[in-house]
């Protein structure tokens, strides 16, 4: 996700729709450089189109959103 | 001579703060020691979620979301960020004849550049004059309107509802200045606003190097400073994302924090008990100077005020008038209140003195005020 502020945003919508999320501070979550992370414990799929519907901005590292 | 000391020009930045506060800033100075928004460590990662808590308690007050709450220096460097974000790469500007500096140096300055054009719309005691003074100018290039919500000089609120709406109806963007209204009318987002701006340290009750934009997120703003945000640090180039585009490098977390004690007060008492006290308060001073021909009062009938009361005491120089009465204790801002386009409307030669009480203020003080204003201008 491209800042805190994003990946707050993000955990507090997904843990109201009881998604287990993490915050954790990647050194290189891509090209761009460091950042924060979310990880997610249950269905991504759904995950993602909750953060998509509240234009939340993120991009998907590996088997998680970051 | 009086030894307590009595703040009358609580316009300019209000004391006393409420205990919340000051133990807000005193925590987070004691506690907060992470940079926010910088690493993972567990320093980091409570300022960081500090500072989120504080940007949602804001964006709840005003109806924003919190990642378009912007944490600024003061509410003139809001006014700087919002007037050259919005206005990158030209266009056409309309400001009030009541703005402060804040905004009309950052207008006028772009427009000497010859960057932007500028209009400036003449403020009445009519409201309708006023909103129809703004659409005149309007034009198919204009891409914002500055307007404060409630003068710094004499406290007139602004038709900024109706300007809103004519802004809304042409697709301009609408910069409120809440610097005087925030804290004391019940300004929200859904007002009409597209970017507000307002200080912290004054009816919001924070501490002094705070300030607010806050977006409704419909117009991108280009981020004239650029340096550390704590994200995407490998890319050369500004993240374009609220709030970091616009908050580059540490942010002041013990002002933060205080500032969302303040909001909290704020909220608790209630802007609605906040005016009608600070109001009472007002019309009590002016109440007591009424018979007087030499003091001059600047509110018009029919005009609506937030509680500032601009006066001037016969041939006396506002300053004079303000080193008189601080020499008894009592505080008051005198002079041109850094707004020379709102005193030239006004026809101000010298400036006014400015009384400006705050929540904390009591009744029995502005009537002593006025007694004492009564007899050093006799």
């Amino acid at each position: 996700m491209p800042s805190y502020t994003y990946v707050v945003k993000g955990g507090k919508l997904l843990r109201a729709r009881g998604y287990h999320c993490e915050i954790i501070r990647n050194e290189k979550t891509s090209e761009s450089g460091c950042g924060y992370s979310l990880l997610i414990s249950g269905d991504c799929r759904k995950a993602a189109a909750v953060l998509e519907n509240y234009g939340i901005p993120f991009s998907i590292t590996g088997n998680s959103y970051a | 001579m009086r030894d307590a000391v009595i703040n009358f020009d609580n316009a300019a930045t209000t004391y006393p703060k409420p205990a919340s506060v000051r133990r807000a800033a005193f925590l987070a100075s004691s506690q907060l020691g992470g940079n926010a928004g910088r690493g993972g460590h567990v320093l980091a990662m409570r300022s960081s979620q500090a500072v989120y808590s504080a940007r949602e308690t804001i964006a709840g007050f005003f109806g924003a979301e919190p990642e378009n709450v912007v944490f600024t220096l003061n509410c003139t460097h809001a006014l700087n960020l919002a007037i050259h974000g919005v206005m990158h790469g030209g266009g056409h500007i309309i400001i009030s004849s009541m703005e402060h500096n804040s905004a009309a140096r950052p207008a006028v300055s772009l427009a000497l550049e010859k960057k932007i054009s500028l209009s400036v719309a003449d403020v009445t005691a009519d409201s309708s004059e006023t909103a129809e003074n703004f659409r005149s100018l309007m034009r198919h290039d204009t891409k914002a309107v500055v307007c404060t919500i409630a003068s710094n000089v004499t406290g007139q609120i602004l038709p900024y509802k109706e300007i809103a709406g004519l802004c809304r109806e042409r697709g301009i963007c609408f910069i409120a200045d809440g610097a005087q209204a925030c804290g004391i009318l019940d300004i929200k987002m859904s007002d009409g606003i597209n970017i507000l701006c307002t200080a912290g340290h004054k009816g919001l009750y924070g501490t002094a190097g705070t300030g607010l934009l806050i977006s409704d997120g419909k117009y991108k703003l280009y981020p004239h400073i650029q340096g550390g945000t704590g994200s995407a640090s490998s890319d050369l180039r500004q993240p374009l994302l609220l709030p970091e585009a616009l908050e580059s490098g540490t942010l002041n977390i013990p002002g933060i924090m205080a500032l969302k004690a303040g909001a909290e007060f704020v909220a608790s008492k209630g802007t609605d008990n906040i005016f009608r006290h600070e109001e009472r308060i007002c019309r009590r001073f002016i109440s007591e100077l009424s018979g007087r021909e030499d003091i001059k009062i600047y509110r018009t009938p029919g005009a609506e005020y937030v509680p500032i009361v601009s006066f001037t005491a016969g041939d006396m120089l506002p300053e004079r008038t303000a080193a008189v009465l601080s020499g008894y204790g009592y505080c008051l801002r005198a002079g041109f209140h850094c707004a020379a386009l709102a005193h030239r409307t006004l026809g101000t030669k010298n400036g006014t003195v400015r009384f400006s009480p705050s929540v904390f203020s009591r009744e029995e003080d502005a009537v002593r005020l006025a007694e004492l204003l009564r007899n050093v201008t006799v």
